[in-house]
Formats: C-alpha cells, sequence, structure tokens
C-alpha cells in the first residue's frame, strides 16, 4: 500500500536528496525533486542532465543523492535513461532481475526544452518506461542567466538585455508541454513545486504507467527571477493564479485542468514580484504587459475548450 | 594614440570582432565564455549586426555556416565540451571552404571536467577535431593585447584562405582583467568575395558544397585545401623567442602557460641559469624551423603545457631527434606554478 500524501505520513518517509547540497536557498529545483523522490513507492534510478541541481549536488567525492543516480552531458539524459531502462528490462527478460525498478530523468529547462529536446523527442517515441521531469526556471541559470527557449517574452536576461531599444526576450516561450503530449504518450503532466499533492500526485501517475510520461514542474530561481530566496512557493503559487502555468494533465490523450483559480488574477501579479520583469513597468512598455496577458489568456482559454470537448464526449 | 583600457578576456574577443567586421554572431552558453555571446548580445545591435542564441552548440556553428555563405564575417565561440559537438560544422566549413572565426575557451576535460583554464584541445584544435584530412589555422593568444590583434588577424586571415580559423585561448584569459590598448582595425587587400551566395540575378548560379561523388573529384578537392596550408606554413607561422640565443634549455609553451614560463625564465635567468622561451603563437602553422634552428645548435627543450603533453609530439616531430626534449605538465584545470618549472629547469640544467 503506498504512503498516503498526508504531510503527517509522508514526514515519516526518508528524504533522498539529503541537504547538505550547494544549490541556492529558496531553489526551487531541490524541492521538485525532493517531493518527486517522496511520492515513489519502488526503487528509481535517476539520470541527470548537466546543470545547476546536477552540479550542486554531486561535487565529488559528495552526493546529496541517495539513489542511483548518473550524469551524463547536457543534451542527453532522456537518450541516458533509455540505455539504463533498456538494460533493465534485457536483464529482467532473461531473468537477472526481478524487482520492480522504475527510471527518471532530471533536466532543467536549456537541457530539455533546447539541447536536450531531440534525445528527449526520441526516447518518447521508443516508448521507454521511463519519467522525465523538467524543472522549468526559464533561463540558463547555471551559465549565467541566458535566455532559453522557456524564458517568457520580455524577460531580463544575460542575452536577452533590456535596454532603451529592446525591451528584453522578443518571443514568447515555447510551450512544450503541450508538444509533449503531442507525442501520444501516456502520461503528460505541467504542475509547480507549491502544488505539493498535485505534483506528487502526478508523479505517482506517470511511474504507474507502463511506457513514457513528461512532467514539467515551474521551478523558481532567485537569481534569475530576481525575487527574494524566500518567495520560491509563493511566486509558482501565483503562477497558477495567474493561469500562466496552468494545472493539467494529459492522461492517454485526454486533457483534464487539475485546477481553475475562482478567480484568474491579471498577470501582472506575478510579473512585478520578480526583477527580471521590472523593465516592462516603465513607460513605454505597457503594449508588452498586454501582449503577455494576451498570449497567457489564449493558452487558458484554449485549454478549456479542449478540456470541454473532452467533457461532452462525456 | 589610443588609451589603455581594462577589460575581461571574452569581451576583449567579442569588441575585437565587431571593430574587425564581423556581423554575425551564433553562441550557446557554456562557462567560461558566457561573456562571448552576452557582450555580443549587447553590442551586436548596436552595430547593426546579428545576434543569435542558438539552441545548441550544433546549432550556433551551423548558424555560422549559412551567415558565412552569404558572406558576413561570421564568429562562434564556446569552450571544450560545446567545441567537441561543433566538429561536424567545423569540418563542414572546411570542405565548404567558407570562413569563420571560432573561439574556444579551453577548459577541463574529458567529459565534462571542469570550468577551469586548460590546453587540452591542443590535438583537437591542431590536427582537425573533425572527420577528414583538414586543418585550421589556430592562434594562441596570451594576454588581452593579444586576444584584440589576433581576433582581428583572424578574421583577415579566414577570409584570405577561405578557411575558418580558430583562436585557442583558455578560461583564465578569458575570465580575466588586465590593461591592453585597443589598437585601429586596418583592413589588409584581400581577395574579392566573388564566391558568395548573395543571389544570382544577372550572373551565373553559384554552388558552395564538402560533397564531391566524382571519380578523384574529392582527392582533387582536399589537395587543394592542402596547397592552402602549405601557403599557411610559408607565410603566417607567428611566433615569440625570449632569451634564447645563449641559452642552454629553452623552455617551449603557448597560451597562458607561456605567461607562466616567461616569470619562470626570469627567475632561473637571475639565478645565473641559462634558460629561454620559445612561444608558438600559431599552433598551425607549426614554428617548425625556428624550432629546428634552435635543436641544430644543441640547446635542449623543455616543453611545459597544462595537459599530458601534446604540443610537445609537435616539438619532437620538428627536432626529429637532434636534441633531447623534456615535458612537464599540470592537466585538469589545475594552474601550474613559476616554481615547479623552475626546479623542473634545474633537474635538466
Amino acid at each position: 500500500m503506498s504512503t498516503p500524501l498526508r504531510l503527517k505520513e509522508l514526514s515519516k518517509k526518508e528524504d533522498l536528496l539529503t541537504g547538505g547540497h550547494r544549490l541556492c536557498s529558496g531553489c526551487g529545483a531541490p524541492i521538485i525533486v525532493r517531493q518527486v523522490l517522496l511520492a515513489a513507492e519502488v526503487p528509481v534510478v535517476a539520470a541527470n542532465a548537466t546543470g545547476c541541481l546536477e552540479v550542486s549536488t554531486s561535487i565529488f567525492p559528495y552526493t546529496a543523492w541517495k539513489i542511483p543516480w548518473i550524469h551524463s552531458a547536457f543534451e542527453n539524459a532522456a537518450a541516458t535513461i533509455s540505455g539504463v531502462e533498456a538494460m533493465y528490462k534485457a536483464l529482467k527478460r532473461k531473468g537477472k532481475i526481478d524487482r520492480k525498478i522504475k527510471f527518471i530523468a532530471f533536466g532543467g529547462d536549456g537541457g530539455t526544452y533546447d539541447i536536450g529536446f531531440q534525445s528527449l523527442s526520441g526516447a518518447m517515441e521508443r516508448g521507454h518506461d521511463i519519467v522525465y521531469i523538467c524543472y522549468d526556471n526559464g533561463a540558463y541559470m547555471n551559465t549565467g542567466i541566458q535566455r532559453s527557449s522557456a524564458t517568457p517574452l520580455g524577460a531580463n536576461t544575460t542575452t536577452s538585455p533590456a535596454g532603451s531599444v529592446i525591451p528584453g526576450k522578443l518571443q514568447p516561450r515555447k510551450n512544450l508541454t503541450k508538444i509533449m503530449a503531442a507525442h501520444g504518450i501516456p502520461y503528460v503532466a505541467q504542475t509547480t513545486p507549491a502544488h505539493w499533492r498535485d505534483l506528487m500526485t502526478k508523479v505517482r501517475k506517470a511511474l504507474d504507467v507502463d511506457g513514457p510520461a513528461f512532467i514539467n514542474v515551474l521551478a523558481s530561481c532567485n537569481r534569475g527571477w530576481r525575487t527574494p530566496t524566500n518567495t520560491t512557493i509563493q511566486d509558482t503559487k501565483l503562477a497558477v493564479e495567474t493561469c500562466y502555468w496552468p494545472l493539467y494533465e494529459y492522461e492517454n490523450g485526454r486533457l483534464k485542468i487539475n485546477y481553475k483559480p475562482k478567480e484568474k488574477k491579471p498577470i501582472v501579479e506575478f510579473l512585478k514580484t520578480q526583477g527580471r520583469f521590472k523593465h516592462l513597468f516603465s513607460p513605454g512598455n505597457e503594449h508588452i504587459l498586454e501582449k503577455i496577458q494576451e498570449l497567457v489568456d489564449a493558452e487558458w482559454e484554449a485549454l478549456l475548450r479542449e478540456e470541454s470537448l473532452y467533457s461532452e464526449e462525456g | 594614440m589610443n588609451k589603455r583600457v581594462l577589460m575581461k578576456g571574452n569581451e576583449v574577443i567579442a569588441e575585437a570582432a565587431i571593430r574587425a567586421g564581423c556581423r554575425f554572431y551564433a553562441g550557446y552558453p557554456i562557462t567560461p565564455q558566457n561573456e562571448i555571446p552576452e557582450y555580443m548580445s549587447k553590442r551586436m545591435p548596436e552595430v547593426g549586426g546579428v545576434f543569435i542564441q542558438a539552441e545548441s552548440e550544433l546549432a550556433a556553428i551551423n548558424m555560422v555556416f549559412g551567415a558565412s555563405a552569404a558572406g558576413a564575417r561570421a564568429m562562434t565561440s564556446s569552450s571544450s565540451p560545446g567545441i567537441s559537438l561543433k566538429q561536424e560544422g567545423i569540418s563542414f566549413l572546411v570542405g565548404a571552404e567558407l570562413p569563420a572565426v571560432i573561439v574556444n575557451m579551453q577548459r577541463g576535460g574529458p567529459g565534462l571536467g571542469n570550468i577551469s583554464g586548460s590546453q587540452q584541445d591542443y590535438f583537437q584544435a591542431v590536427k582537425g577535431g573533425g572527420h577528414g584530412d583538414y586543418k585550421l589555422l589556430v592562434y594562441a593568444p596570451f594576454n588581452h593585447q593579444e586576444l584584440w590583434s589576433l581576433t582581428m588577424r583572424a578574421f583577415d586571415r579566414a577570409d584570405e584562405y577561405r578557411n575558418p580559423v580558430m583562436i585557442l585561448a583558455d578560461g583564465v584569459l578569458g575570465q580575466m582583467m588586465e590593461p591592453f590598448t585597443p589598437t585601429d582595425y586596418n583592413p589588409p587587400e584581400l581577395p574579392p568575395k566573388d564566391w558568395v551566395l548573395d543571389g544570382c540575378k544577372g550572373r551565373p548560379p553559384r554552388v558552395i558544397k564538402s560533397l564531391y561523388l566524382g571519380e578523384g573529384e574529392l582527392e582533387r578537392h582536399t589537395r587543394k585545401l592542402f596547397s592552402k596550408y602549405k601557403k599557411m606554413k610559408e607565410k603566417d607561422v607567428l611566433y615569440e623567442s625570449y632569451e634564447t640565443e645563449d641559452a642552454d634549455l629553452v623552455i617551449a609553451a603557448f597560451g597562458i602557460a607561456a605567461r607562466v614560463c616567461l616569470s619562470a625564465v626570469r627567475m632561473l635567468r637571475e639565478k645565473g641559469c641559462r634558460v629561454g622561451l620559445f612561444r608558438p603563437i600559431t599552433l598551425f602553422p607549426f614554428p617548425e624551423k625556428e624550432i629546428q634552428e634552435i635543436a641544430s645548435a644543441g640547446k635542449r627543450f623543455l616543453v611545459v603545457e597544462l595537459n599530458m603533453g601534446q604540443m610537445v609530439e609537435d616539438v619532437k616531430l620538428s627536432v626529429n631527434g637532434m636534441t633531447e626534449v623534456s615535458f612537464y605538465g599540470r592537466t585538469g584545470g589545475s594552474m601550474i606554478f613559476p616554481e615547479e618549472i623552475v626546479q623542473e629547469a634545474e633537474r635538466m640544467l
């Protein structure tokens, strides 16, 4: 029987990512990883793409991971875990291993949306029994806050600098969760560390399916977002309340929105707490704020419409 | 007279590229070279140039391929693991005879290694890191003045030979600040870019390719490439000698290691030891003749590198058994100290 998703019960479980790692205080990534590993009820093996999470949790000879863990280059966490999973299946077939083991890959947005996208897409198509978890903090934070294809429109980064002529990043972010859903894999979801029960439920579903699953988790980064170190949970919660980062899932191709705010907050509520959007509140940049609101509204309404199609089917 | 300025090495390269007419830059984040794309993202729009952050190193080098074919002075930069990813594109640039400047701010390897400076990519840069028989012209700057001047020169040589040029520096040079004089860029006389794909209205179409399937076609093409390398060997060798004339022992080193060796040579001279420094500035073409001359005068060599021994093989090939060649190296992003070199030299003397 699995541990009930209640704090009292969960607090009795062993943390599989220990403290003492070197990630910044307030970093979203380790909060996500701890929740993921707490949710798992079977032994897991993790692959980790190069990035903050990998560097800061594995400075030799130390490791914060109490599970088997494998690191390769930046662009191939999904390929590496594919190899591990394929070998596990082969050993199982030969009767050399009989335990049920699950395989998880962790990558940041740079290693998932950009350079790692090819290996991610390939692993999903081949149908490996793996869960890929992206912690998306919206830029290459490990190398000094360069823009990625997950960086939102208007954000100030070191390679999309906001100046008097160019107001930060000119392109909206890529909608990776939808792209992964388009792979037609058994399970795809989007969540945040602020919604721990939602996140852990989704991880359990993802681990439960036979085949590939993908979960996109919004992670704040106080270095890149220019936020205080104690507002990680508030900030990621605001992303959901403004419908910037809706909580939803695709189970066997069917969309379900897991949370609909009673009162959808304006996107500026999410933007104004973050220094990376500070310039958008200067005179002359109102149109960008409007554009961001339009993009958020369009995505949210499209999700609502899509979900209603399934409910009509019954 | 231009005023001396204080700048970070990576930014020196980026600004020098822009002054030399680079108007296309594509890059991707990797430490310790991030200041190059960051600087380009700010500066390129100011000069009407293009900055693109690619989705990977593969994309960046192939964007350079496209921009170069269209006639732009194009550049990309990265650090060791990222340069490994670019190798296929570099080989294609050479095959298609497209000029480009590629900067490698080396870090420790193999694998993810670490992010400190290193010289472990000498072989990759000099012997042809990608597939096929080819060479890059490789510059090894050792201070910010050279980062500036060699970056400018790299664009000229790339255009002259229609061949990519690599700047092989390292994380230490890239990350440190030091004063230098930003000299003006004086464009030399260069062959016209009569091969550029810029629209064939009113002229016959042009072809840029690296695929040669006809009988003997590829061999002819490769021999043509090698005639360019021969020309580079004749007229593009750069090096610096320091107190080698009366020396019994000559330390040979390039880039950041040569800076440390220079301190060691001064310390040894103070002790009365007859030691000099020979510093190749071009790693290809390699200063073979100059090394032969030193060797034929009976002087011995101590090669010092921040790797397990790479340039030492080229020194030995040049010396060809005429004299003793020893090696001292530190690797994996470790810095070398002048005292270590002094000790090593004294052991040899």
